[in-house]
This record gives C-alpha cells, sequence and structure tokens, in this order.
C-alpha cells in the first residue's frame, strides 16, 4: 500500500521531467499528461511488463500481477501485486482459469489500489493458461468499473498447445473483448515468423516479447506525445472499434537516408500485419509517424502516399504526426488498425448506443462507467464471440456464467430488449441498404444469437428459418456489387488497347490485357 | 562439316524480330558472326496475327543478319513462345526381356516413347521431351543407364507441348521466306541454354524471360528441367498500361518506359516530372515520375505473382539453390531484380548471355539472350545427332518397322 503511494509519488517525479523535456515545444499542453497504468496479468504478462521495463517506457506506472510469487518476484516491474494469496498460497494456477479467477477476486482490491487514479490501464496477458485467462478479465473489470478505459494486449498460444488451451483463450478473449474498450490480439503462431528458423527458442519467445512491447510503448506514445497533428484517445479507438477481429498492428523505425520508405516497410512486415496485403479490408486505420526536429514535410508525404498504396480507397485515415526531440535522427511509423473476424460490410452501428447497452447488463454493480471518452461499439460482435462458445462448450460456460455474474446477472433476455429498438434506427441510417427495416427484429425467435446474424453470414444457416431475415443480407451483397461493376464498365470501352484484336489473356476471370491500374483502382495521376 | 558449325537461330518475338549467326568452334566455344534484327509487326503476344506482315518483317530480320555476317542463310533453329505452351513431368517405364538384363539404347527409346503416351489436348503437339533422370531397378537419379544392369528401366521427362496449328504457323512463317527450319525451341529453354550454366542448372535456378509479349519461364532443378510454361504478359503490355494510364500515344509510352521508366517505388522526390519532349524536341506533356513507376511497378509485380502463383502448384520453387534470372527485354527495367526477389523470396538478378565470343555488344544485352540460345542449342544438339542419327539409322536398318 505504502508501496503504491511512493511509487505514484515517483511517477509524478517523471511526469515533471517530461515537461521539462517538452517545454520546447508546447508548454501549456502539461494537464494533458494521461495517467497510465501497465499492468501485467499471468506469467506472460509478467514477460511482457518486463520487457517494457526493461525497454524504458516512462509516464506510466508499471504493476506485476501474478499468482506465482516465485515468478512475481523475479519480475523487474516496480509494482507487484499477488493475486490469491489465500486461494493459490503463491502458487500457479496449474492452469487452470476458474482459479485464477478466483485468485484475481480474492485479491481485487489490492488490484483496485494499483489501478487507482489511472485514466487508462493496459492490460497484458498470455491467455490460455491459469492466470492469465482467468484473473485478465477479473482485472479488466476492475479498471472498468474504476472508470479507466482498458485496452488489452492478449498473447493467443501456440497451435501445438493443444486444442484445451486455445479454446481456453478463446473464451478468455471473449470475455475480455465484453470488457475491454479494445482488445490487441497477438497469435503467437503469427509470431513465429518473426524469429529466424534456426534462432534459439529463447530468442523467438523475446522477440515475441518485444513486440508486444512495442506495442504497448508505441501507443503510449502515440498517446502521450505531443503531436503536430495530434492523435488521441479517440483516434486510437475508433481505430480499433469494431473489434472482436483481428487487430493490426505494425510499427517500424529507421533512421537511414530512405527512412520514411524504410520505417514503414518495417511497419508493414510486422507479423501482425501481414506484409499490408490485410490493411485493405480495413475500414479505419490510424497513422502515426513520428520524428526528430529534423523531420521533413516531404518524407510524411512520401511515406502516406506509399501507404495509400495498401489501403483502399474507402478506408478512413487516422493521421497524426508528432515531432520529439528524443527521436533524434530517427522517424517511426506507428499503424493500427482492426479487422471484423468475417469480412462482413463494416457497417458500424453508431458509437454511443451500445455503450448504453453495456452499461444496462453492468447496472447491478453501482458503480456505472462515468468515463468520458466515447466507448467502444463492440458489444454486439462481442456477445455475439461469446455465444458460439458457449454453445460449443456448455459445461465451461456454466462455470463462466456462474464466475461472472455481472454478465450474467440481469436476465438474458435484458440486453436483447435493449438491442432491438436500437438496431432499426441504425438500420434506418443506411437507407439504400436495408430496404426492410421493420420485419426483422420480429422474425427472431430466440433472443440473445439474434444480435448477429446480419454480419455473420457462416451461422446465419442453422438458426434462420424465417425467409423475411433473408433478404436482409442479400439486397447488401448486391448493392455493393452493381458499384463495382459499374466502376469497370466505366472503363471498358478504352481498356485494351493495343490488344483490342487478339486474344484475350484470362486469368482466374481478370482480362489481363486491361491495365493493372484500372483492375487493382489504383488512381494514377 | 563446315556447314554444320554454322548455326542461326531466329526468334520470332513480339517486339523485334533477331536472327543471330554462330559459329560452332572445336573448342566448344560458340563465336557470334553477326546480329540482324528487324522491328516485329503482326505479332501479339508471341504469336503470328498477321502472317503475311510477320513473313516480311522476318524477311528483313534475315537479309539484315546476312548482310551484316555476310554469310548467306539456308537454315534456322526458330524460337516459339506464346502463353499456349504448358508442360509437365511424366515417368515412362519399360521392362527388360527375361534373357537380357542390359540396357540398351532401344530400351531408353522405348521408356522415352512411354512417357510421352500421355493424353494431351487433341491440337497441341510436343515440342520438347527432355530427360530429367532415369531410374533403374528402383535405384534414383541415374543419368546415363547405357550398359547398366537392370530389369526395370524408367525414365523421368519433362514434356513441352503447344498448339500445333501456332507452332506450325511459325514454322510456315519461316519456310515461306524460303528458309529451312532445323529445329523449333520453346523460348525459355533456348534462353536458360546461355543464362545459366550447367554448374547453375545443377543447384537448381529459375529463369524467367521476359518479354516483349509473352514471360516464358523454366525452372531447373539438379540440373533437369522441372517445370516450365509462358504467361501472355509482357513489356507491351507495360506499353499498354503507360499509354493508356498517361494519355500519350503507344511509342511515346515505349520510348518513355525504356528511357525513364523503373519498377522501383518510393525514391522519388514528391512531384519530380519527366518532361515528355515532342517530335520536333521542344518540351511537351510533363509527367509525374512516380506515376509512370507506379503504373509499370504494378504490371511486374502482378506478373510475377501470376508467376508465382503457377510455380507454387509444384513444389519445385523450394529447391532453387542458385536464385532467379531475369532476362529478355523487361529485364532492363531498373529495379526489376529487387521486385522479384520481393515476391519470390529468393535471390534474383538480371542475367544475359555467358561463355560466348564475338560481337560483345549483343550478347550483353538480355534482349538477345534467346536468339543466342537457339544457337547454343544447336550446338548442343548438333554434338549429339550425329551419333544418334547413325545409330537410329542402323538400328532401323535392322529392324524395320519398329521406328
Amino acid at each position: 500500500m505504502t508501496r503504491f503511494l511512493s511509487l505514484r509519488a515517483t511517477g509524478k517525479e517523471g511526469n515533471k521531467m517530461i515537461q521539462l523535456n517538452r517545454n520546447y515545444t508546447l508548454p501549456e499542453r502539461e494537464e494533458d499528461i494521461i495517467p497510465i497504468k501497465v499492468i501485467g496479468v499471468g506469467g506472460a504478462g509478467s514477460n511482457v511488463l518486463d520487457r517494457v521495463v526493461l525497454d524504458g517506457m516512462d509516464k506510466s506506472d508499471l504493476i506485476a500481477a501474478n499468482t506465482d510469487v516465485q515468478s512475481l518476484a523475479s519480475s523487474v516491474a516496480s509494482a507487484k501485486v499477488q493475486l490469491g494469496r489465500s486461494i493459490t498460497r503463491g502458487l500457479g494456477t496449474g492452469g487452470d482459469p476458474e482459479l485464477g479467477f478466483a485468485a484475481a477476486e480474492e485479491s481485487a482490491n489490492e488490484v483496485r489500489e494499483a489501478l487507482s487514479d489511472a485514466r487508462l490501464v493496459f492490460i497484458c496477458a498470455g491467455l490460455g493458461g491459469g492466470t492469465g485467462s482467468g484473473a485478465a478479465p477479473m482485472v479488466a473489470q476492475i479498471a472498468r468499473e474504476m472508470g479507466a478505459l482498458v485496452i488489452a494486449f492478449a498473447t493467443l498460444p501456440f497451435t501445438f498447445e493443444g486444442k484445451r488451451r486455445s479454446s481456453q483463450a478463446q473464451e478468455a478473449l471473449a470475455r475480455l473483448q465484453g470488457i475491454t474498450d479494445a482488445v490487441v490480439c497477438f497469435e503467437n503462431d503469427r509470431m513465429g515468423d518473426l524469429a529466424a528458423p534456426k534462432a534459439g527458442i529463447h530468442q523467438a519467445f523475446a522477440l515475441a516479447d518485444m513486440t508486444v512491447s512495442q506495442s504497448v510503448r508505441s501507443i503510449v506514445n502515440l498517446i502521450q506525445r505531443p503531436g503536430i497533428m495530434r492523435v488521441g484517445f479517440d483516434d486510437l479507438l475508433a481505430a480499433l472499434r469494431g473489434g472482436g477481429g483481428r487487430c493490426l498492428f505494425g510499427y517500424g523505425e529507421s533512421d537511414t537516408d530512405n527512412r520514411a520508405h524504410e520505417a514503414l516497410d518495417q511497419a508493414l512486415r510486422n507479423p501482425l500485419m501481414d506484409r499490408g496485403r490485410m490493411l485493405e479490408q480495413a475500414t479505419r486505420v490510424l497513422v502515426q509517424v513520428s520524428g526528430g526536429p529534423a523531420m521533413t514535410l516531404s518524407e510524411v508525404e512520401i511515406l502516406m502516399r506509399e501507404l495509400n498504396r495498401h489501403i483502399s480507397d474507402e478506408t478512413q485515415l487516422l493521421f497524426g504526426t508528432a515531432v520529439d526531440g528524443r527521436m533524434g535522427n530517427r522517424l517511426s511509423v506507428t499503424l493500427i488498425s482492426s479487422l471484423r473476424r468475417e469480412d462482413a460490410p463494416a457497417a458500424t452501428p453508431p458509437v454511443r448506443r451500445p455503450m448504453e447497452t453495456h452499461v444496462a447488463p453492468a447496472a447491478p454493480q453501482p458503480p456505472a462507467e462515468p468515463s468520458p471518452q466515447p466507448l467502444l461499439a463492440i458489444l454486439p460482435e462481442q456477445s455475439a464471440a461469446l455465444e458460439p462458445a458457449a454453445q460449443e462448450n456448455p459445461a465451461v460456460s456454466a462455470k463462466t456464467k456462474e464466475l461472472l455474474p455481472l454478465e450474467e446477472n440481469s436476465p438474458e433476455a435484458a440486453p436483447v430488449q435493449q438491442n432491438e429498438p436500437e438496431q432499426a434506427p441504425a438500420a434506418q441510417a443506411a437507407p439504400e441498404i436495408e430496404p426492410t427495416p421493420a420485419p426483422e427484429p420480429v422474425a427472431r425467435p430466440e433472443p440473445v444469437a439474434r444480435i448477429i446474424p446480419p454480419k455473420k453470414k457462416p451461422p446465419l444457416a442453422p438458426d434462420y428459418t424465417g425467409p423475411k431475415v433473408l433478404p436482409h443480407p442479400q439486397p447488401e451483397k448486391g448493392s455493393r456489387e452493381k458499384v463495382a461493376r459499374q466502376e469497370t464498365l466505366q472503363f471498358e470501352p478504352v481498356t485494351r488497347g493495343r490488344f483490342e484484336k487478339s486474344e484475350p489473356t484470362i486469368v482466374e476471370g481478370q482480362d489481363l490485357d486491361v491495365p493493372t491500374f484500372l483492375r487493382k483502382n489504383v488512381r494514377v495521376k | 562439316m563446315a556447314s554444320n558449325d554454322l548455326m542461326v537461330g531466329l526468334e520470332i518475338g513480339t517486339s523485334k524480330i533477331c536472327v543471330v549467326v554462330g559459329e560452332s568452334r572445336t573448342d566448344g566455344t560458340t563465336k557470334i558472326l553477326g546480329v540482324g534484327q528487324a522491328p516485329s509487326r503482326g505479332v501479339r503476344k508471341g504469336e503470328i496475327v498477321d502472317f503475311e506482315t510477320a513473313m516480311q518483317c522476318v524477311a528483313e530480320a534475315v537479309a539484315d543478319a546476312e548482310q551484316k555476317s555476310d554469310l548467306m542463310i539456308k537454315s534456322v533453329y526458330v524460337g516459339v513462345g506464346g502463353a499456349h505452351i504448358q508442360s509437365f513431368n511424366n515417368r515412362g517405364s519399360v521392362l527388360l526381356p527375361d534373357d537380357r538384363d542390359e540396357i540398351d539404347e532401344q530400351d531408353v527409346e522405348d521408356a522415352k516413347i512411354s512417357a510421352r503416351e500421355v493424353s494431351i489436348p487433341a491440337q497441341n503437339a510436343f515440342l520438347h521431351c527432355i530427360i530429367q533422370h532415369y531410374h533403374v531397378d528402383g535405384q534414383d537419379g541415374v543419368l546415363n543407364p547405357l550398359g547398366m544392369l537392370g530389369q526395370k528401366l524408367e525414365a523421368d521427362y519433362h514434356i513441352i507441348h503447344g498448339v500445333r496449328t501456332r507452332i506450325q504457323n511459325t514454322i510456315r512463317c519461316v519456310k515461306e521466306l524460303p528458309l529451312e527450319v532445323e529445329d523449333v525451341v520453346f523460348t525459355a529453354l533456348a534462353s536458360a541454354q546461355v543464362v545459366l550454366s550447367q554448374q547453375q542448372k545443377n543447384l537448381g535456378a529459375l529463369v524467367i524471360d521476359m518479354g516483349g509479349g509473352t514471360t516464358d519461364y523454366i525452372l531447373y532443378v539438379d540440373g533437369a528441367v522441372k517445370q516450365s510454361g509462358a504467361i501472355g504478359i509482357g513489356g507491351d503490355h507495360i506499353t499498354n498500361d503507360i499509354s493508356m494510364g498517361l494519355r500519350i500515344p503507344m511509342a511515346r509510352a515505349e520510348k518513355l518506359k525504356t528511357d525513364e521508366g523503373s519498377v522501383t517505388l518510393g525514391n522519388c522526390l514528391p512531384g519530380e516530372t519527366v518532361v515528355l519532349k515532342d517530335d520536333s524536341g521542344f518540351a511537351g506533356k510533363e509527367i509525374e515520375r512516380e506515376t509512370l513507376n507506379t503504373i509499370i511497378h504494378l504490371r511486374v509485380r502482378e506478373t510475377f505473382e501470376l508467376l508465382k502463383k503457377q510455380l507454387d502448384e509444384e513444389n519445385f520453387i523450394n529447391y532453387i539453390g542458385e536464385g532467379i534470372f531475369i532476362t529478355g527485354g523487361c529485364s532492363l527495367l531498373p529495379g526489376i531484380d529487387h521486385l522479384a526477389e520481393d515476391i519470390f523470396e529468393i535471390p534474383a538478378r538480371v542475367a544475359h548471355a555467358q561463355t560466348m565470343s564475338g560481337l560483345t555488344s549483343a550478347f550483353q544485352n538480355p534482349q538477345f539472350a534467346t536468339a543466342i540460345g537457339l544457337i547454343k542449342y544447336a550446338q548442343a544438339v548438333q554434338v549429339e545427332r550425329p551419333q544418334r542419327r547413325g545409330l537410329s539409322r542402323l538400328i532401323s536398318k535392322f529392324l524395320p518397322g519398329i521406328r
């Protein structure tokens, strides 16, 4: 307890130092520093946290929380919370998420104390084990109750770790997605690509930790760094909104002559980016370019133009740039975005409404979110993600219900009643996409799962019997196709040029004689 | 024999027709005596679409080569390409009769015939049947089974075939000149002969011949051809893209491509422009360099990606030890090797003909790789041929009806 107080004091010291550093730019911004706390939950979480500490991050407090005392003792974090002092007696949870949850519940007060005053809480956890999967959602819950915004950095286990672990991880992920504002999800399988095949396993894990740490740090920097064009919380949340899907994250840094190009290249090479291929499907992409005072406008311009090639025309760019004297000669790029789980058309519901639904089930617990920031609109998807999981594994989900009183306290129908009237106005907002808004809610025989179908295609078939509902996604698809066809039609008469009279080269339905830039819809000039 | 040593390669390309006259020397090297070329018309995507015009152009090129080398050209090796060319691998096998266990010439020939006994589309004809390896009684990797003892001889062949009528069109075009056609050779196979050394073939290499109308490829592993084929996209497409994207005439676009084009993106200053001169040499339209490069980049990238997809159908690309060799006119685009490296994730370089003497300017230009390769191919074939012909003639004398 006293430890935390002293820690906070040092934290403030740190803040003062930063003011000094920032003095030359924008001294009036000092009150803008947002109290941030990073908490690592479980073994993997602590490892990441250690990495963050080693890489050095000011402007935020770092807390390690674990059931295993040994591992906690070896952590280099400045603040530590032992979870489940009496339940686990300083041992681990043995891979049991329930135990992890109970442990976190027992130590709720300590966690609450550790997290006090924070407006933004990052939770790092490796899902699949006991403490990470069990305690992280509870910690997130506590943070939320205290009015902080919560972003979770979750690592999913390798496939070879077994099905059980990955199903535990998926379940925990779904819960995290329900509670937190956003989840940045790292798939260990993808991280495998990071290290050279011959690199030692130690190095491979270190690299994975480093990637997570890098993203934590870059997000913190993103928010804290004074910007010429500033990206804030709201932008970050907007980029991560519509979660439940994959998070795209890339960070690159370079100090060579061609640094703009190289930094972007590096960012796109991040395993979470899939070489930038996934970016095309993202609806919103947050980009922050920061560099030393020597960063030139043309560099930023080159970089952004290059980035534009990887995203589609409809993508909303949340762009920010910052100058930081400490960057020296370096230039860094941070890319953040998220994909929906299915490639469903991104008709994101308006921000505020789902928040109301979220508050409703949380009502029995008195401290509702007073947070001034717009909250994430992930609830519909989140419950979607939760529900199928529950169907697959009824035993586990029953336990989940017991353990998570908050989520399930109100009867199941409650969120639906809230949701139904909302869905209709949302549909009306997009007129040509949705010709039949009214009959749609009527056709729902069974409440909870009904929230998803308009967005998810596969689960549609088994549940849906009413013919009224099917027309709903159909016209949407049709109208999209129409748009696409129109574009090609425009070019049709002139496209083949010199090859007009020769036999067309058609591969996979594309006439390759038509210029590539036309087919790929890249605007030239 | 002197006339036999003189070899002429003729490539009817989409953008130009090349004739290379070479001489095979006793020490095994090849000397280039003359190179003739003429701009090609009536050819699209490596295939003849206007017979009369194409024939005229061939005649021009041959005349040019005759003049430069001061020789009369009587017979040529002709390169054929085009997207219709396909390939596959097949294994043929023969069982030796019980009373004999030494493999002879005839068994090898029979194995080849049995390998060819596969169904290819009715309109197609075999172009090449290239031996990869022999297996004797299950023993792998036999290079020459002649004289070995065994009961079962199997032979892996790489078979290249194409649409008969289109190959015949090319042959007819040459025959009407009139010139004799010694052989028709798949262009990528010819290019590989000069671009790759035997050692590189053994280590495994991919040759991409990106010409005017088509992109041909051939992949060697363990010294044997494992995969080959062609895609109907080439430099013409790039020119066409530029012409349409920047709204300039084809001829301008072609010049712009060769003079200023590059496939590298992101290394131009924002707003850097190229001034397009008009016929009288005055400054005309200004074109943004990055735009030009983008158009080229997208097309080349797409072509390589398409190629990668074709190569990925079989797994041979992972056995490449030496890397990718890019040749043909498009290989002159700056940065194309880096792009190939980026896409295939294998070291790539631009290559031109090696191990030749004579007109150096000719063989240092990747545009001539195919034509020079034809000579090299001819040389290789001629070394084998006299013996084989002699033997098979003997055989057919003794065993009429078998061949």
